[in-house]
């Protein structure tokens, strides 16, 4: 397999429409001069975990935050083209912003819980979007996604100390607590598990593994065996371009492109 | 493997691997040459040594195994990496059954040295031949990585199939005509179908090197010989 030209890998793999969540079409990022991601064409399926996977500066964190546009709060990033979500494009100059971050989540690399109390931590966003009318129904809204979060066995009794007393792994769920607070659809973690230790690791990725029974999610991760342990779809980002998506385990048993093979064989020097 | 890790002890493991799957079947297909040259030149000798050498490949076995539990374990190998290392146990399994065949040729062997000499042994060497070569090409398709080689070798089988089908009725018909000759003629029947077998296990490899190379099983139907026609013979 020779180099890829950009387009190779549109359309693939081919969901059912009904099954696509978020559709990417021919999107090219700038920073000023940079050209950071050159033409992706990408479909992301409903209720299921896709990876990011490729060397640094590929342009893969570059794409998660398109997604619920994050660059644009870069002055100099620059984005083209057309990312739907639900057939609706998020770039569309009509669209609120802010309801899109509260409908497509975030997660971090660093856990960066607020310097406020694990009840506010997560009572945060339902409070600001208006999601909870009454105290109980709010504290109701903090007590699920701390449990969807599989943190409330660890915190419940209490709440009203600080976030960031927490354990590294326990601050990431509470991050994650507080994304699934204001109920959204899609929930992007760019490299969520970097920071923490192999058992913390191992909670996330079970918790990747429930969460997506009812969200979507898209993870960048370094980690190879990350995205094979979590992910049913993966894609391969290298200088901007996507060279390879597809089933997970194709792309690990039998990547079609020699870049991706290099890649996560550990020849990419 | 074209191009290196960045972590060179890695393909040092990996060569390492590969090396003794090469030295077993290098044993292996002496192995099977011996053994045929042992039924055709009637050499008890030769016998004796293929027999004192099958634990020989048994224990490359074992270290091709320990060498591929440890990949496994230590470097979570994947892609092509991966099919190699796995494909690599089957193809040692392959080898270590080939040997105890052999092994069993030349016991065989034996037993019929202390008899008069058949002469039906000599239409053993032509399907020898053609097994060794059969064995000979894969080995050397695994070597090489040639997956065209490889498929060539699938195709064959066939042909030891036929051979062992037709061998199996000339020896019936020699039991037939003289009760004396069952003896040998058993043992003959077993050495042929230890030949067709070894034939057998060269194409399973074949099919392996199919695999590691392009990640996935050749296509179509595996060629068959007639191998269980024998029993028609019972019907008539």
């Amino acid at each position: 397999m020779t180099n890829p030209d950009n387009n190779s890998s549109n359309g693939k793999p081919v969901f059912p429409q009904e099954k696509i969540k978020i559709a990417c079409k021919r999107v090219n990022v700038y920073y000023g001069d940079k050209h950071a991601i050159r033409d992706v064409n990408l479909e992301i399926g409903k209720n299921e975990v896709t990876a990011f996977i490729g060397p640094s500066g590929c342009g893969k964190s570059t794409f998660l935050r398109c997604i619920n546009r994050m660059n644009d709060t870069i002055d100099i990033c620059r984005v083209e083209g057309e990312i739907e979500i639900d057939n609706e494009n998020i770039y569309d100059k009509s669209l609120d912003v802010v309801l899109l971050r509260a409908r497509v989540g975030m997660v971090f690399q660093k856990p960066n819980p607020f310097p406020k109390s694990i009840y506010d931590n997560v009572a945060y966003g339902p409070k600001i979007h208006g999601i909870a009318s009454t105290k109980g129904e709010l504290e109701g809204i903090v007590e699920t996604s701390l449990k969807k979060a599989g943190l409330w066995e660890e915190v419940n009794d209490r709440l009203d100390q600080p976030g960031t007393g927490l354990s590294g792994g326990q601050q990431q769920r509470l991050c994650i607590a507080r994304a699934i607070a204001v109920q959204p659809e899609i929930i992007l973690m760019d490299e969520p598990c970097s920071a923490l230790d192999p058992i913390a690791t191992a909670k996330i990725e079970e918790l990747i593994e429930e969460l997506k029974e009812n969200y979507t999610i898209v993870i960048v991760t370094h980690s190879m065996q990350q995205a094979a342990r979590v992910s049913q779809k993966t894609a391969f980002f290298h200088l901007g371009d996507l060279v390879e998506y597809g089933e997970t385990e194709d792309i690990f048993t039998n990547p079609v492109n020699k870049l991706t093979q290099d890649y996560i064989t550990g020849r990419y020097g | 493997m074209s191009d290196e890790h960045t972590v060179k002890s890695f393909d040092g493991e990996i060569n390492r691997l590969n090396d003794v799957i090469i030295e077993m079947a290098s044993l292996t297909k002496e192995q099977v040459r011996d053994a045929v040259t042992v039924v055709v030149k009637r050499d008890s000798e030769l016998a004796g040594e293929i027999i004192e050498k099958d634990p020989a490949i048994n224990n490359l076995e074992l270290e091709s195994h320990e060498l591929t539990m440890r990949l496994l374990a230590l470097r979570q190998p994947v892609a092509i990496d991966l099919r190699n290392i796995v494909v690599s146990i089957k193809i040692s399994s392959d080898l270590e059954r080939i040997g105890d065949y052999a092994a069993n040729v030349a016991k065989r062997a034996l037993v019929l040295n202390q008899l008069p000499p058949v002469k039906q042994a000599r239409t053993i060497k032509n399907m020898g031949r053609v097994t060794y070569d059969l064995l000979k090409d894969v080995i050397d398709a695994y070597e090489h990585q040639d997956v065209k080689k490889a498929l060539d070798v699938w195709h064959r089988d066939e042909e030891v199939d036929d051979m062992y089908t037709s061998i199996f009725r000339e020896l019936l018909t020699y039991m037939m005509e003289d009760t004396h000759n069952i003896t040998a003629c058993t043992h003959l029947l077993f050495i042929a179908r230890n030949l067709e077998r070894i034939g057998d296990h060269a194409t399973n490899i074949a099919e392996d090197i199919h695999f590691m190379i392009k990640g996935k099983p050749p296509t179509g139907r595996r060629p068959m010989g007639d191998v269980d026609g024998e029993f028609d013979i019972f019907d008539h």
